[in-house]
């Protein structure tokens, strides 16, 4: 019983962010929250916890600045915080060996995380963890309510809603629904500051860390948004027309 | 664009984690919550009660105060709170200073065990709102002269007067109220639905829009016996009320011209004149440059002031100065942003104007500009000067 919500800390979607000498300078970002799909998938592992379903741990791999997520999930209910600590860049796999170490470890059989974290986009975490642990997946999915061994998620199709059921253990990824989440308070906040954080080094896991197979060279701003152009009167339109085909290939 | 509150000298790393995280909720509750809605709540001359509920449900309400279901914070915790709201509009800021520092306050301090029991857990979750009476329409600045009186007629007090300029006083569900017993200013607690007790609204503001202001009219109120504050008689019970109230001030005031600031800065940046951003004219940086000067002293004011409130070592003319500084700074800050964005700096569309017709009453409650002068006057020379009395 337990359910396992996968947390990642990413600079916040409104933040700057610079780049010096071919990376992403990490000193000029102001503020990092919480992967916004993740968000979700703690709101909903929350529920989970409120209809019954066991405590809720918070994992989070990454730097000691990654600690303020796990702090966060708990002044909104999480239980128990696992912070997996690495300073080093790691590829997908040693990402996912490291949360499926953890995920074992805490003895969870049902896992949340977001569909994809905001800042790679890769959205390989979900399915990766579930295979390494050989548990089910359901991907995108907005609710999950559990009855028993078997859980029901609702699925955002292409073309309307999806209910799916499933055995546990099983990996969930969430999407962005109308769920509300929820705001901590103080009080929840006060208890945050005083909940422990386990902290366990990709050793403490029996993980290699070192060696990613996977490296980012280089980043770089994306082009710079053309200033728009102005067009007046009827007699601009052949000339719009022709922009049109010619240089936006839009007709 | 996402906010970035000025913070020139790093004041946030000054802060514990704590107060990090308390300030982060209060600024995501007014960004989702406040600044989506404050204008039309300016329009429509109210205070919308879901803000009192929300406000009530993050668990701010009486910060600094411990026990009876109150949050316990720090005092840099009250005061990030206070900023953060009065970012948002000073309107919903005096909300939470009246609800915290002038009713919550005085029962917590003040109050019988009963009363601190019956009241406080209520207040702090924002099912009970509070109001503080001492104006009166004849005794402002000099509230020692009321004329609210109280009577002991043995099994009851009986109350008649009148308050006049009392925050969240329509709304609220119990007013604290200074009234003179036997010629001694003591402080009672009238409930709505007190015979004889009646709290108008006062309308036709042009500042604190967002805020309820009203009348608390006493015509032979009768109150049970042990609505009196035991623990307080004359004006110390107020006036220890104002201090903790004008303390969150000086960190609103912040609020309100960082706002100013953020505004004036991205407006100056993208108007155009004479071929080029007005930021890049001297005179226009100058100004920017000012604003970032006086709110950088200010906040080292208030943070300052803050650590002196938490360790117990202030002095009340040291929460006078941070008062009277701060909001006379973003007052000034609000006029010259409001000057940067020229005709615009007038629409509801920024947040300028609202925040300098608010900031116009800040000015003047909880001590006015000059009063806190004469404090301060007092306070160099030993001398008094509030009245040609000796
Ligand atoms: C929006 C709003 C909300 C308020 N909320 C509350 C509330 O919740 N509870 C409450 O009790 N009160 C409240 N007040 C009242 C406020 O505290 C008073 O307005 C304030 O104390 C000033 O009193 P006054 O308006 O009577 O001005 P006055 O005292 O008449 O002052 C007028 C002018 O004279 C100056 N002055 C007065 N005396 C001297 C002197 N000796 N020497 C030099 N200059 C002097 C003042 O500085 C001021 O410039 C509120 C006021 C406003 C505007």
């Amino acid at each position: 019983m337990g359910v396992a919500v996968l947390l990642k800390q990413v600079p916040d979607t409104t933040a700057k962010i610079g780049i010096s000498g071919g990376r992403v300078d990490e000193s000029s970002i102001t503020k990092w929250s919480i992967s916004p799909y993740d968000e979700y998938a703690l709101e909903n592992a929350i529920k989970l916890k409120e209809s019954g379903h066991g405590d809720v741990v918070a994992i989070t791999c990454g730097p000691a600045r990654a600690a303020k997520c796990l702090t966060e999930a708990a002044a909104v209910g999480a239980d128990r915080l696992i912070h997996i600590l690495t300073e080093s860049s790691l590829d997908s796999i040693q990402v996912q060996s490291l949360l499926s170490a953890a995920v074992k470890e805490s003895g969870c059989d049902v896992v949340m995380c977001g569909k994809q974290a905001a800042d790679t986009n890769s959205g390989s975490t979900g399915p990766g963890l579930a295979s390494s642990l050989g548990f089910s997946c359901v991907g995108g999915v907005t609710g999950v309510s559990m009855e028993g061994d078997v859980a029901s998620a609702t699925r955002l199709g292409p073309s309307g809603l999806e209910e799916v059921e499933v055995g546990v253990p099983c990996v969930f990824t969430f999407d962005k629904g109308d769920t509300e989440l929820r705001r901590p308070n103080v009080r929840g906040i006060m208890m945050a500051k005083k909940k422990p954080i386990d902290s366990l080094t990709p050793d403490d896991l029996g993980v290699d860390a070192s060696n990613s197979k996977v490296s980012i060279k280089s980043h770089s701003s994306p082009p710079k948004k053309q200033p728009g152009q102005k067009f007046v009167g009827s007699e601009s339109v052949p000339e719009v027309v022709n922009k049109l085909r010619e240089e936006a290939n839009v007709i | 664009m996402a906010y970035e509150a000025l913070d020139f000298y790093d004041i946030d790393s000054l802060l514990t984690e704590e107060e990090r995280m308390v300030r982060d909720m209060v600024r995501d509750w007014v960004e989702d919550r406040v600044l989506p809605n404050i204008e039309d709540a300016c329009r429509d001359g109210v205070f919308p009660d879901e803000w009192r509920v929300e406000i009530g449900e993050m668990g701010i309400l009486g910060a600094p105060l411990k026990g009876y279901g109150c949050p316990g914070l720090s005092y840099i915790a009250y005061g990030l709170i206070c900023q953060e709201l009065e970012r948002g509009d000073s309107g919903v800021r005096s909300f939470a200073s009246v609800q915290g520092s002038l009713a919550m306050y005085p029962i917590w301090d003040f109050g019988s065990e009963e009363q601190k029991e019956k009241y406080l857990p209520g207040m702090a979750k924002g099912d009970l709102v509070g109001c503080f009476g001492l104006t009166e329409p004849d005794y402002g600045s000099n509230p020692g002269d009321m004329i609210t009186r109280a009577e002991d007629k043995g099994g009851h007090f009986l109350l008649n007067g009148a308050k006049m300029w009392i925050t969240n006083g329509t709304i609220a569900d119990l007013a604290v109220v200074w009234a003179k017993l036997e010629g001694e200013i003591r402080g009672f607690i009238v409930e709505k639905g007190d015979e004889g007790f009646s709290a108008p609204e006062m309308k036709g503001k042009h500042s604190l829009k967002a805020s309820v202001t009203s009348e608390l009219v006493f015509q032979d109120c009768k109150i049970p016996k042990d609505r009196i504050l035991p623990d307080v008689k004359g004006l110390r019970g107020p006036f220890s009320c104002l201090n903790n109230a004008r303390f969150g001030i000086s960190w609103g005031a912040v609020g309100a011209a960082q706002s100013c600031f953020n505004s004036a800065r991205e407006y100056a940046l993208s108007r155009i004149q004479f071929g080029h951003p007005i930021a890049s004219f001297q005179l226009v940086q100058n100004k920017l440059s000012w604003m970032l000067r006086e709110i950088t002293k200010g906040q080292l004011l208030a943070y300052h002031i803050g650590k002196k409130k938490d360790d117990g070592s202030w002095i009340p003319e040291q929460i006078s100065l941070a008062k009277m500084n701060n909001v006379d700074m973003a007052l000034e800050i609000a006029r010259m942003s409001r000057d940067i964005h020229g005709a615009n700096g007038i629409l509801d569309e920024y947040p300028v104007m609202r925040h300098m017709a608010n900031l116009e009453s800040v000015k003047t409650y909880e001590g006015t500009h000059d009063i806190h002068n004469l404090i301060l006057g007092r306070h160099i020379t030993g001398i008094q000067s509030f009245t040609r009395e000796p």
